[in-house]
């Protein structure tokens, strides 16, 4: 994380660096706050880097346990898959189909199988009422 | 003194009209609910229902996020009693006493102890608030872009140094947060930054969408990762909710004393109710007779904390509404909502629109006492809630997430940006990087950036902005100081066991 995270500030100084001037005013004045954020971020990855190597040394970096989980992991996988897929079929298909599935499909994945009543009632019930008070009481328009 | 009693009454009156009472009730309950939830406290309750808001007028949805806010304070210390998860960081501090009694089987009277120690506590804030927020706004009106510099850097570094965790993860925090609010079309020269050429861009990241991502998308997808396949065991029966006179004496004192105390400690940026509730509770341990019952069930040992906590959950709203500074994520996450519909919270609200403020103050005042009156007669409900297995829950706080997100901006790519900030969010929780910063950071950078570069307009040289006043010099003096600060209150707060 530290080195993805001294990968961030590396890129935006250079997209800072590479920022048009400015036609009026100060050519710089839009790059100055940006560059300073930027080696200020870069000067903290490198001091987090340092500080979790010296951590590491002394003892096991343990953050990533959660994932040791297999199950729990894949599901998570799944969830996160099944939110790319919700933003692809979202305005194809509609918000009312869309989200009744994305959350039974939720539901199915973290709830079971074995409550599949509970599951379809909760999905269907839940798209339909934000549907209507979103469009119907508050104006919101829905695809 | 400062208090307008003409624009005192009419914020009552706006308060009382009905549908402004039913959004007191709405917020709080549901606030109370999402609150209640292990791990999901008052700024993810304030994010996933932000879309409720649209439409309505700033007035009606600053009195509904507010009673969100409070409603899930209370949520908080419900589970901290019931099942010892805390909700969120300020109500740890409920945990200490409020399970043993629990335990005891007076899990009803503890609850009781508590709502009742949170109003009084509130009470103390809301006053204290009717006599501060109109000096401290004409103060705030004299601040040129060189205070205002400093005061929000203050109240960054502040923010940074108080949340748990080390100083070099919450300055990161604070830096992405900072880089994100230059995406976009920069408002004084017209240049294109780091748009990527995706026009929806060009006018920066939604402010929102990053708070959903963080606090209700990464928030889900790490609990999603740590789910419990064991259900909480609560038991339905509470044992009786009517507390004995002998523990109203003894709530009683530590209550009323430690409420100003939250509401002080609430008012500083970057404290708040984990803070304040830490504090209270180890002085009301110092002083008490009953120094022994302490972490067995002592009601001095829960009153203390949740009255503090609540008042400093009040406190908070004080820089927001006489400066436009929030001082804690949460409230920076209303910011957000409020700027959105148009609101600008700061020292021209008292000047222009005074009674919406009064509104707001006497919404607090009301709404503290639907809570009560919620979370004493529906204890029963509240715990079936609880009971509700938490699987059901996230699914259906994730897909609000995505359709706030949604109504926030009509497009697709916004779907997207929302997973990048969960994931984001995700990791962070992982690491132990602490994520108020960071909200604080996208709220109010742009405004710090401006104000930076205003001054550098104004001023020659940056020890001429630093000496441009006296008052700017306090803030960076305060600055520097903040980054000392936590060493020396993590030593008061530490509860002597």
């Amino acid at each position: 994380m530290p080195i993805f995270l001294i990968l961030i500030a590396s890129v935006y100084l250079i997209l800072t660096f590479n920022l048009p001037e400015a036609n009026i005013g100060n050519p710089t004045a839009a790059m100055n706050y940006p560059l300073l954020i930027g080696f200020s971020l870069l000067i903290l990855s490198i001091l987090y880097l340092l500080n979790e190597y010296k951590l590491s040394r002394k003892e096991k970096f343990d953050n990533y346990n959660v994932f040791k989980d297999k199950e729990l992991t894949v599901k998570f996988l799944i969830v996160l898959g099944l939110c790319i897929v919700y933003s692809l079929i979202f305005e194809q298909v509609g918000f009312l189909i869309s989200t009744s599935l994305f959350l039974l499909a939720l539901l199915f994945v973290v709830n079971g199988r074995k409550q599949w009543l509970i599951n379809i009632i909760v999905a269907i019930t839940f798209s339909f009422a934000t549907w209507y008070s979103f469009s119907e009481l508050l104006g919101v328009s829905l695809p | 003194m400062g208090i307008d009693w003409n624009s005192f009454l009419e914020g009552l009156t706006t308060a009382l009209r009905f549908e402004n009472l039913l959004f007191i009730i709405i917020g709080g309950f549901l606030g109370t609910v999402v609150g209640m939830l292990p791990g999901l406290g008052a700024a993810t309750a304030v994010a996933v229902l932000i879309p409720i808001t649209f439409g309505m007028d700033p007035t009606s949805a600053l009195i509904l996020m507010g009673a969100i806010y409070y409603g899930s304070m209370y949520g908080g210390s419900r589970s901290s009693i019931l099942v010892n998860t805390p909700g969120d960081a300020s109500s740890i501090a409920a945990t200490f006493d409020g399970y043993p009694m629990t335990r005891k089987g007076q899990a009803g009277q503890a609850l009781t102890l508590a709502t009742l120690a949170s109003l009084i506590g509130g009470f103390f804030a809301i006053i204290g608030m009717m006599f501060l927020t109109e000096p401290l706004s004409s103060f705030a009106l004299q601040f040129g872009p060189a205070e205002y510099f400093f005061l929000l850097l203050f109240t960054l570094s502040a923010v940074v140094s108080l949340s748990r965790g080390n100083l070099i993860k919450g300055f990161i925090s604070m830096f992405l947060g900072l880089m994100m609010t230059t995406v976009g079309v920069d408002s004084q020269s017209g240049v294109y930054r780091y748009t990527f050429d995706i026009p929806h861009l060009s006018d920066g990241v939604d402010f929102l969408i990053i708070i959903i991502g963080i606090y209700a998308v990464g928030e889900v997808f790490y609990n999603l990762l740590n789910i419990k396949n064991e259900d909480l065991k609560v038991k339905s029966d509470v044992g009786k909710v009517w507390i004995t006179k002998e523990q109203w004496k003894r709530m009683l004192g530590p209550a009323i004393r430690q409420g100003p105390v939250g509401f002080l400690i609430g008012i500083l940026p970057g404290a708040g109710g984990s803070i304040a509730s830490m504090i209270s509770y180890s002085t009301e341990q110092q002083i008490s007779k009953n120094r022994d019952e302490f972490g067995k069930g002592a009601p001095e040992g829960l009153a203390a904390p949740e009255s503090s906590n609540n008042a400093a959950g009040v406190g908070a709203f004080i820089p927001l509404l006489t400066m436009g500074i929030p001082g804690s994520g949460t409230t920076a996450v209303i910011l957000g909502a409020l700027i959105m519909l148009g609101m600008q919270p700061g020292p021209m609200l008292f000047e222009n629109q005074p009674e919406i403020a009064w509104t707001f103050i006497n919404s607090l005042f009301i709404g503290n006492i639907v809570l009560v009156i919620i979370n004493l007669a529906l204890v029963g409900a509240l715990i079936k809630i609880l009971k509700t297995p938490s699987k059901i829950l996230y699914p259906i706080i994730l897909v609000l997430g995505f359709i706030g997100a949604y109504t926030l901006g009509y497009n697709i790519i916004d779907f997207y940006i929302l997973i990048i900030f969960g994931l984001l969010g995700l990791a962070m929780k992982l690491l132990d990087i602490p994520p108020a910063p960071l909200i604080l950071a996208v709220i109010i950078g742009s405004s710090l950036e401006q104000n930076f570069r205003m001054a550098n307009v104004r001023y020659d040289s940056f020890m001429d902005i630093l000496t441009a006043s006296p008052i700017a010099m306090v803030f960076a003096a305060l600055t520097i100081l903040s980054i000392f600060l936590p060493k020396i209150l993590n030593y008061l707060a530490k509860p002597k066991v």
